[in-house]
């Protein structure tokens, strides 16, 4: 028996290295060792989703859960998942969510890409000094402004409305500051021209400049709405109305109440993340491109 | 003259918006910030009191912590992350099978609500039947971790759990943001190195890495600011004071946590400060370590 094994193996080696000793062969075993890995990784990423959607369809894991996670549910039943509608108006949370990103996110195009005309094509006095203002956004956390927000918010009689979750949010430094690099790539030869034949500066600004801003505006939306439909610490000082949670805001406040219920709880996340998961499949490479071109992320 | 006028008029306009916005939510509350952080509410009064609250804080041992934790676990979040998703980033671009689906995959996490992954992983490291030690158990590990329980200092402790939720959620980001840089490296860099007989991790070390400076100024400046303004995963795994024994409590959860349940604004915003000026020194410290070592470099050759 030994002495077999070690003939095979005294045959596999040269065997193996003559198989090396070609360059395809080499690259073969290259990506198939890379592939692993990612896959490896790839298996990390998707098995926490696939455990909750498992839990999330099991009616007795809110008794008892399996001590060997199972990724398929040992009873499926959609009964968490009325438990979870019943509970809370996730509806209108999906709702207030839609209403807010797409609020905030339109107007966040708008005057991110008025005014970062402005700054790319315009002749005016200060220029350089606002842009340069503009800019320290960039270096002020949210959450070092938030405390005084919040009392301007009260101030105002903004806190519990729609009004206080978008306002805040339809222009910004960074938004600005990507438009002016991408308008100011545009040839001025395209502007001039449109001038000459009469064109108000607004009407370049839709008729031209717009679009050919695509890129550059498919970015900032995925970045605002990323921005918007996540935020939590904002809802979180500003409205205390459950008839205005956003899904992520409602989600977060249902937690403290539906902890004990892992069923239930794990079916209420899946409400709130699967249909962000179905878009993506759709729009990842534009989110993907998006991040990449800007560098931020949600 | 009044055409000239007129014509910048426009462009005023144009800016207008953004800047009636700036003023309201960002210039105003920042000063606001600073303001508040001198002042006292004496019955219903704001009364000067110096720099009281930053004495106060500097004392204050609950500040001292979550301060001191903010900076643990971001040092040790950006430690992780960034040699690994370089590494990630750099075999994910050799693969010619599927790259662009790895890519997705990767970052699913991130389109995902923070309050969404946050809530499943406190269910995957509960230490009874979470996922995380249902596997554990299975390969044969004992005693299992106690993950969220464990306040202190340990490789299996709440910190530790909190450090894995993040790595896996920014992962996908931060080999987005890796594989970007990856391809700006110009190619007659590579080519130089391969005819001077380079292998490929001699070429990764000396070419692909100085090369990927930028990237990596980027990365470290933005990460130093995410970790120091870290709350919503942490709030939602620990409750605003970092629950067990604050031992997840940062100094944006302090700062919520003194404004909105203390009711102590003043005290608060002087928290705010310090985490501005934190953020100030890190960003500047960041720019000019790698800023030093273009310049020793570039002398060197």
């Amino acid at each position: 028996m030994a002495s077999s094994e070690n003939i095979s193996t005294a045959h596999l080696v040269p065997a193996l290295r003559g198989w090396l000793s070609s360059q395809r062969n080499v690259r073969r075993l290259q990506q198939i060792i890379i592939f692993i890995i990612m896959a490896i990784g790839a298996v990390a990423m998707i098995a926490p989703f696939e455990w909750m959607l498992a839990t999330s369809f099991s009616r007795s894991a809110n008794v008892a859960m399996p001590r060997i996670p199972t990724f398929w549910p040992s009873d499926p039943s959609t009964f968490n998942y009325k438990v979870a509608i019943t509970n809370l108006p996730l509806v209108r949370y999906y709702l207030n969510s839609l209403i807010v990103t797409v609020m905030s996110t339109l107007g966040y195009l708008f005057f991110s890409s008025l005014t970062g005309y402005a700054f790319a094509k315009g002749r005016f006095v200060g220029k350089s000094v606002l842009f340069i203002i503009l800019l320290t956004t960039l270096m002020i956390p949210f959450e070092i402004r938030m405390i005084p927000m919040y009392l301007l918010m009260q101030r105002l009689h903004l806190s519990d409305s729609y009004a206080a979750l978008i306002l805040p949010f339809i222009s910004g430094g960074f938004g600005t500051f990507l438009m002016r690099q991408y308008i100011s790539a545009i040839p001025d030869e395209l502007i001039d021209a449109a001038r000459v034949d009469g064109a108000s500066e607004f009407t370049i600004y839709t008729r031209i400049v717009l679009p050919l801003c695509g890129p550059a505006l498919a970015a900032l939306t995925v970045l605002s709405a990323l921005w918007r439909w996540n935020d939590v610490i904002w809802p979180l000082l500003v409205i205390s109305d459950r008839s205005l949670y956003t899904i992520t805001f409602g989600l977060a406040m249902a937690s403290r109440s539906q902890g004990i219920f892992t069923g239930v709880a794990l079916a209420t996340s899946a409400i709130a993340i699967l249909p962000i998961m179905i878009l993506y499949v759709f729009l990842q490479r534009y989110i993907i491109r998006g991040i990449m071109l800007t560098g931020l992320k949600g | 003259m009044l055409r000239k006028l007129r014509k910048s008029l426009i462009w005023y306009v144009f800016v207008a918006p953004t800047f009636i916005l700036y003023a309201l939510f960002v210039a105003y509350p920042t000063f606001e910030t600073f303001r508040l952080s001198f002042f006292q509410e004496v019955a219903t009064r704001q009364e000067f009191v110096g720099a009281l609250h930053y004495i106060r804080l500097l004392g204050n041992q609950v500040f001292l912590a979550a301060l001191l934790n903010t900076a643990f676990l971001g040092i040790v979040f950006l430690l992780i992350i960034v040699p690994l998703s370089l590494v990630m980033a750099s075999l994910l671009n050799n693969l010619h099978v599927w790259p662009n689906f790895f890519k997705a995959i990767y970052f699913l996490p991130q389109i995902t609500s923070t309050v969404a992954v946050a809530l499943v992983f406190s269910y995957v490291f509960q230490p009874n039947w979470g996922l995380v030690n249902g596997i554990l158990r299975e390969l044969g590990v004992a005693p299992l971790p106690l993950w969220l329980a464990e306040p202190r200092y340990v490789l299996t402790g709440s910190r530790a759990a909190v450090t894995i939720l993040a790595v896996w959620v920014a992962l996908g980001y931060y080999m987005l943001i890796f594989q970007a840089g990856l391809q700006a490296v110009p190619a007659e860099l590579y080519d130089a190195a391969v005819v001077d007989g380079a292998g490929p991790l001699q070429t990764w070390w000396l070419i692909t890495i100085p090369s990927l400076r930028p990237t990596f100024i980027f990365l470290f400046i933005t990460g130093t600011i995410d970790a120091m303004s870290r709350f919503s995963d942490l709030w939602m795994l620990g409750g605003p004071a970092g629950t067990p024994a604050r031992s997840l409590q940062t100094i944006v959860m302090y700062m919520y946590q003194t404004a909105f349940e203390s009711n102590d604004f003043n005290l608060a915003s002087a928290s705010g400060v310090i985490l501005f000026i934190v953020v100030l020194i890190l960003t500047l410290i960041n720019f000019r370590s790698f800023l030093q070592r273009e310049f020793s470099s570039q002398s060197g050759a």
